[in-house]
């Protein structure tokens, strides 16, 4: 704490200012130093050795200390060390092998102070003791390591790692008698200076070369040691075993690291090769670099922070012969720059949220509460709560669930399921959908249906009388008589699915009988294709078209300018529930059970008795009285689909469209059509609603979606005898010219069910090769073979 | 109104960045700057880990999942300038394809609609955005589009598939001609929207102006039931756009100011039914949106993350 507060008033008065600059060098720089002042950077290089003071806008250089007419290869330098208690004292490491100290207080030229000759091999590094004044430290790559005492000659103890070159040698701030070396072969050594005969502890820290380390400045048992295996590591030097307390992963391998002043977690990287950019790394935070310096255009060769105490001032210096000063708040940080949130709506509706976390909220906001939260699932990092917020982050990744009604799509699954869309009547196929939708608590939905109801059925049900016309016409007296059957069965209930199947049933025999006896529906021959049209045709007794014959027929039931028409056409533009209508008046449900209203009606009032049934009935009522022919809402129809898929209920669009058939079909474009069924068939296999999506293909009538089940449908025939594909249409193959697919039995073409053996492949009709096998288990075809089949 | 089902155990090393829900939403696959990516089973509330993906060298910003129609497969991009396609293989997922065509990190990705086959847009800091697109036998195609946003691109979204005519028209087993559009968001304040010419060269259609800072997010909203398109894009102005285009000529696009939020708005998200919008912003929270019969948007929700974390007592 002495030392550290002593620094701080030397840096005193004078606070640091500049900008981010730089300078052009005659040669690449191998390395940097600061004066202790701030003030004054010295490069070296193998052809440079210079000094410049760093001012406010520029670089400006006060001396070069290569001096003399012939290079000496001693001036060719690996590195160069500023003393950080003599502003006069550098050293520099020479690739020959010397190491040389310089004195800025000599009055000639040359500065040239001492002259070490003892390493045979490239001194990898110089380093001065931190707090003794006298005392020099080189590494070399010859594998030794020498202490020198400046006042003598030569140097005072010599270390040897037994080991491969020594990449660098740094005092401990911590220990007096203590330094770090790291090895090229990936090991860390701890050394005392008066025990120069074997080191205090080893271990092995990177895979591959350790190029450099650094001692942490204020937590003094830290090492951070950088690789070629791209990591920089730091060690916890204090406990019995270096044990390793961060690992940040960059992209290079990494050839200088410095930690930054004043900031516990930051240090800085560059790279000897491939990487230009100087990095750098909130340890916590190992992935992403927090700054970035990107002026350098070659690898950078040496950094130093100007100060020991300011942290916004990094120099550096690079291949690319430039001398630069960085400002740390000039540096592109790909932290802000990078997306702390993700958000994806799900599928169902549900909503996953990835945000970062706040260290506030982690550390207090973990308690989970009594909410709606179903499953409080943490994940939690173990972060020191006494650091500052510095940009260190986990994100929590959470799931919502936006509750049904708003965003969540279980009731799309649910009413695509339940929903019948043919195969009964028009009134029951509505009736079952508006149940659904409103058990789903779907009202509007199911308001809809039930007028969808009314509008499209109520008519030809009300006009009995008109029934019996296409009954003059040769139709049965039978129908009445079916409805009532049908009725009866429905009655007990809707829901259940067994009874569903029955009613079905039912529909089908009497469309059968319909058919026997009126001959007036013409598509039956696929029972599940006759979907909406049949059973709506054989409820209104006709055809559409001879339905607006009969209203052409009775001129009394056009009454264009009944005041009663403005209430049905606001029902629907409303478009919002009419829950919470009162009851309507009782004599409106005596017009119900009347008579000329449908028994099924009825049963539908009863089933729904209180909600969106009543005031519609009313308007049913009205109908019952004018007679509006179903064209006449054929636009509002149309409309209210259009609105639907544009709310993104595709669902309801589509399902109206193939319950309503051909009533609807013809008023809206077949463009739309498709974009409606193609929409909702993609969402409906999304849901893996395949059996409903098939559904929707089949019933659908545009020629564009029901081909969709006609795709790939072609099947790849090979030859029985010579193997190769079948081209020709017929049985015989082009090749070999004989037959394929002999039953081996009865030795005819098989042209229906072929069954083989798939050991002699030989086989032939199902029925003959049973019988065959009854008898025998060898092959009918005589081969010998113990055929068979499972 | 909203409600947390589940909070996902990621166990990753440091931010995510992006979270993905896969075709039929039983997957999640979530990307992280500790340069994994990872993908879990959320069927059920539960939440398995199926895979880990190492590969990227740098954090990975965005996932991006296919169309199933071609198996499962996961594109992902990274800062360390690579685009990664990852393919399940008999229940392992595997590196298929590494591109590594761009200059600088790559912030988006986004798969085309299925319709035009495996097409990959990437849209990357070093302003251009590539398409790949597989040719087969693990051949991929790759187009450029060069400076398509200076100082960057950082969202790219596709246009939904929309045929020009009825599908009835186009002579029978010859495929489609698709109009491919995508919308991509950068850092010089615009949307562009881009086509693709009879030629198969990408041309710029349309520039939409309106932001004052970097676009982060566009979202093209998917086609359900809506012939109009519409386009939501959020950026580091705090304001949410919602572009429509009404006309069939696809040239007028306007804009409606969804809001304007006091932080950075990170993204946006469409439901799937395209009638909500999700807005998550720097303030750690989601809000959803609703466009009301008068043609208003309105928030119908917040998703506050803070708030969910405090606790009550």
């Amino acid at each position: 704490m002495e030392k550290m507060s002593r620094v701080t008033t030397a840096l005193g008065g004078s606070t640091l200012t500049g900008r981010t600059m730089h300078c052009h060098l005659d040669a690449p720089a191998n390395a940097i130093s600061v004066c202790r002042d701030a003030a004054q950077v010295v490069v070296a290089g193998r052809s440079i050795f210079k000094i410049y003071a760093i001012e406010d806008e520029q670089f400006v250089e006060k001396l070069n200390l290569r001096v003399g007419r012939k290079p000496s290869l001693n001036l060719s330098c690996a590195d160069v060390v500023w003393h950080q208690m003599d502003e006069n004292l550098l050293a520099t490491a020479a690739t020959n092998g010397v190491v040389v100290t310089w004195n800025l207080g000599r009055p000639s030229r040359n500065k040239q102070d001492q002259l070490f000759t003892e390493h045979k091999r490239t001194v990898n590094k110089v380093c001065f003791h931190p707090t003794e004044a006298h005392v020099l430290l080189s590494g070399s790559q010859d594998g030794f390591m020498k202490c020198f005492d400046l006042r003598r000659k030569d140097s005072v103890s010599t270390f040897s790692g037994q080991s491969e070159s020594v990449r660098d040698v740094q005092f401990s701030i911590r220990d007096y008698f203590t330094f770090a070396s790291t090895f090229e072969n990936g090991n860390v050594q701890l050394w005392d200076i008066r025990r120069p005969d074997r080191c205090e502890r080893m271990f092995t820290a990177h895979n591959g070369p350790v190029f450099c380390c650094d001692w942490h400045p204020e937590d003094r048992g830290w090492l951070a040691t950088g690789g070629r295996d791209k990591m920089v590591k730091v060690w916890d030097m204090t406990t019995h075993r270096a044990k390793e307390v961060h690992c940040v992963q960059t992209i290079a391998s990494v050839a200088r690291v410095k930690w930054r002043p004043e900031c516990r977690h930051h240090l800085a990287t560059c790279s000897m090769m491939v990487d230009h950019n100087i990095y750098v790394w909130d340890v916590r935070r190992p992935f992403v670099p927090a700054a970035m310096f990107e002026e350098h255009r070659d690898v950078t060769t040496g950094i130093a922070w100007r100060h020991p105490h300011d942290p916004s001032f990094l120099l550096s210096g690079s291949k690319d012969s430039t001398l630069c000063q960085h400002l740390f708040r000039d540096a592109s940080q790909p932290v802000e720059r990078a997306n702390p949130e993700g958000l994806c709506y799900g599928l169902f509706g549900d909503l996953a949220f990835a945000a970062k976390e706040s260290l506030v909220a982690t550390e207090s906001g973990r308690k989970p509460y009594a909410g709606d939260r179903r499953h409080p699932i943490f994940f939690k990092r173990k972060l020191d709560p006494a650091e500052p917020f510095v940009g260190l982050a986990s994100s929590a990744l959470s799931v919502f669930e936006i509750e049904p009604g708003s965003g969540s799509m279980s009731w799309f699954v649910d009413t695509a399921e339940r929903y019948a869309l043919a195969g009964r009547p028009l009134a029951e196929l509505c009736d079952h959908n508006a149940k659904v939708a409103r058990e789903l608590g779907r009202n509007q939905v199911a308001q809809t249906w039930t007028m969808l109801r009314i509008i499209y059925c109520s008519p030809g049900l009300a006009s009995a009388t008109s029934l019996n016309h296409s009954v003059g016409k040769g139709s049965s007296c039978g129908l009445p008589l079916m409805n009532s059957f049908n009725l009866k069965d429905m009655a007990p209930g809707l829901g259940s699915e067994t009874r569903l199947d029955r009613s079905k049933g039912d529909t089908r025999s009497d469309t059968v009988l319909l058919d026997s006896s009126a001959t007036l529906i013409t598509n039956e021959d696929n029972e599940e294709t006759e979907g909406s049209d049949v059973p709506a045709d054989y409820l209104l007794g006709d055809v559409e078209g001879e339905e607006d014959e009969l209203y052409l027929l009775d001129p009394e039931h056009a009454h264009p300018e009944d005041p009663e028409y403005v209430l049905p056409q606001e029902a629907f533009p409303l478009r919002h529930e009419i829950v919470d209508t009162p009851p309507g008046p009782e004599h409106l449900q005596d017009k119900a059970d009347s008579p000329h209203v449908s028994g099924s009606e009825a049963d539908a009032a009863s089933l729904a008795p209180v909600d969106s049934s009543f005031s519609l009935l009313s308007v049913s009522h009205a109908l019952h009285d004018t007679r509006l022919p179903p064209d006449f809402f054929s636009a509002l129809v149309c409309d209210m689909l259009r609105f639907y898929a544009e709310q993104g209920d595709v669902q309801m669009a589509v399902s109206v469209l193939i319950v309503l058939g051909e009533r609807v079909r013809k008023d809206i474009d077949e463009q739309t059509q498709e974009h409606w069924y193609t929409s909702y068939i993609d969402l409906l296999q999304r849901f893996c609603l395949w059996n409903v999506s098939n559904q929707v293909v089949k019933l659908s009538t545009s020629r564009a979606i029901s081909c969709l089940n006609q795709a790939s449908t072609t099947l790849h025939v090979n030859c029985s005898h010579c193997k190769r594909p079948m081209s020709s249409r017929g049985w015989v193959c082009d090749r070999c010219h004989r037959c394929a697919s002999m039953c081996a039995v009865c030795h005819h073409v098989v042209k229906g069910l072929f069954v083989w053996c798939q050991g002699c492949s030989h086989g032939g009709h199902l029925q003959h090769i049973m019988k065959w096998l009854e008898g025998s288990s060898h092959c009918p075809a005589g081969c010998g073979h113990l055929c068979e089949y499972s | 109104m909203v409600s947390v089902i589940n909070t996902v155990d990621t166990s990753h090393e440091d931010m995510i960045h992006d979270a993905q829900m896969d075709y039929y939403g039983t997957r999640l696959a979530t990307c992280s700057s500790d340069r994994s990516v990872k993908i879990f089973d959320v069927r059920n509330g539960g939440q398995i880990l199926i895979a880990d993906l190492r590969g990227h060298e740098g954090p990975v910003w965005q996932v991006a999942w296919a169309h199933p129609m071609y198996g499962n497969i996961l594109a992902s991009c990274s800062y360390d300038r690579k685009v990664i396609i990852w393919k399940e293989e008999n229940g392992t997922w595997e590196k298929t394809h590494e591109h590594t065509g761009h200059d600088s990190s790559v912030n988006s990705v986004c798969w085309a609609p299925h319709d035009y086959g495996l097409i990959l847009a990437c849209g990357s800091s070093d302003g251009a955005i590539s398409l790949l697109t597989y040719t087969g036998e693990g051949q991929w195609e790759v187009k450029k589009i060069n400076n398509a946003h200076t100082i960057g691109c950082n969202a790219v979204s596709w246009a939904p598939a929309v045929v020009p005519g009825s599908l009835i028209d186009q002579p029978s087993g010859q495929k489609p001609n698709y109009i491919k559009k995508f919308a991509s968001g950068g850092c010089d304040n615009l949307i562009k929207l881009w086509k693709e010419e009879e030629d198969g060269q990408w041309k710029e259609e349309q520039k939409l102006e309106a932001h004052s800072d970097w676009v982060r997010d566009v979202a093209w909203a998917p086609s359900i039931g809506l012939p109009t398109s519409t386009i939501a894009s959020c950026s580091q102005d705090g304001r949410v756009f919602i572009w429509t285009c009404d006309d069939t000529s696809g040239n007028t696009w306007s804009p409606k100011l969804l809001h304007k939020f006091s932080d950075v708005v990170w993204h946006v998200s469409w439901s799937i039914t395209a009638n909500i919008l999700a807005v998550s912003g720097g303030d750690n929270k989601v809000t959803l949106w609703k466009e009301s019969v008068d043609g208003q948007w309105v928030c119908i929700s917040d998703v506050n993350k803070g708030k969910a974390q405090r606790p009550t007592c």
